[in-house]
């Protein structure tokens, strides 16, 4: 098992983590530690917005923000299925946007995304990585899955109950 | 002070506990005072032999249980939280537990905890909450915090096995 010596250390980064008082403090510090345990180039944390309809994430600085639609892309259909996505050929997959490669200029050539869940196992957001040399295997894809429920107290915790957005969310 | 506020500076405190038996207390003394219940015991299931055994027990000695049996059982079977007001008129109480330990319960609030793969890994048990019944909103509660250190819980569980 490849990832063994990984969750050894996993509390170390989660003791990290915990010493963050913010979402935005916190996602910069996930992303950094999930691209480089799990060897990818890009890591994305998409959280989802219900009520807007839309996921937002930060740009590598953690505080400017970019949205994306609920509905569409690889994202969109882990949000559908629930369940993590991987994909070694994205161009093939019939949900891949490669609209969004045009207009960047990155060029995506391996996927793999897993649904992060509330305390009322609903989906709280979606943790992307791209581009891994020699592609995503299922190995990563199970240590994923095993990451995306270790933050998600955290994620839970500072954006929906400590977000200073509470008071306006709550009234409507 | 707020709740989450609260559950943010247990959460510093919980990661810089370097033991599972340490972490497990921690866990067990803020579900207490979240709530304001007596005591509070953490099941973990043992899917192999069919069992829930107690990883925490607050002064009670260590618990073993089928895991169809009791309120506990009937949380992992079923999947969900349970409250009971009137645990002596529940077919589902084992009263033979609190005829050993000379304790009486009056009421008891059960919360499972999901591991990664969404299985029951281990359910908190709360008893006996000072001046009142539990409400839904100690439930609410209670099944955050379980949300918020499953994490760390699976990996322990996981890395001592």
């Amino acid at each position: 098992m490849k990832y063994a010596k990984t969750y050894h250390t996993l509390a170390k980064f989660g003791r990290e983590l915990l010493e963050k008082k913010s979402l935005e403090e916190g996602l910069p510090l996930i992303s950094k530690y999930a691209k480089d345990v799990i060897g990818a180039h890009r890591c994305s944390i998409f959280i989802y917005d219900l009520v807007a309809g839309e996921f937002w994430s930060t740009l590598a600085d953690g505080v400017e923000r970019i949205t994306i639609s609920a509905d569409k892309g690889l994202v969109g259909f882990t949000l559908q299925e629930k369940k993590p996505i991987i994909t070694n050929d994205p161009y093939s997959h019939p949900h891949f946007l490669a609209t969004i490669d045009k207009e960047t200029g990155f060029k995506t050539k391996s996927v793999v995304t897993a649904p992060i869940f509330s305390s009322k196992r609903e989906i709280l957001g979606v943790l992307q990585l791209l581009n891994k040399e020699g592609g995503f295997d299922n190995e990563d894809v199970k240590f994923m899955i095993f990451f995306a429920h270790y933050i998600s107290g955290f994620l839970e915790l500072t954006n929906v109950y400590l977000s200073k957005n509470r008071e306006v969310k709550s009234t409507k | 002070m707020d709740k989450f506020n609260q559950i943010a500076d247990f959460g510093k405190e919980l990661a810089s506990l370097e033991t599972s038996e340490n972490a497990l207390l921690l866990i067990g003394e803020e579900a207490k005072r979240l709530v304001g219940a007596d005591r509070c015991s953490l099941f973990i299931v043992d899917k192999e032999d069919a069992m829930l055994w107690t990883k925490l027990s607050d002064g009670m000695g260590r618990i073993v249980i089928g895991s169809d049996s009791g309120i506990v059982g009937d949380t992992y079977l079923k999947q969900k939280p349970q409250i009971v007001n009137k645990p002596y008129e529940d077919e589902r109480f084992l009263p033979h537990i609190d005829k050993k330990s000379g304790y009486t319960t009056k009421n008891i609030l059960t919360v499972p905890i999901f591991n990664s793969k969404h299985e029951v890994m281990g359910i908190i048990q709360l008893l006996n909450k000072s001046r009142s019944d539990f409400h839904s909103n100690d439930l609410e509660t209670i099944a955050f915090l379980a949300n918020y250190v499953s994490g760390s819980l699976e990996l322990v569980l996981m890395l001592e096995q």
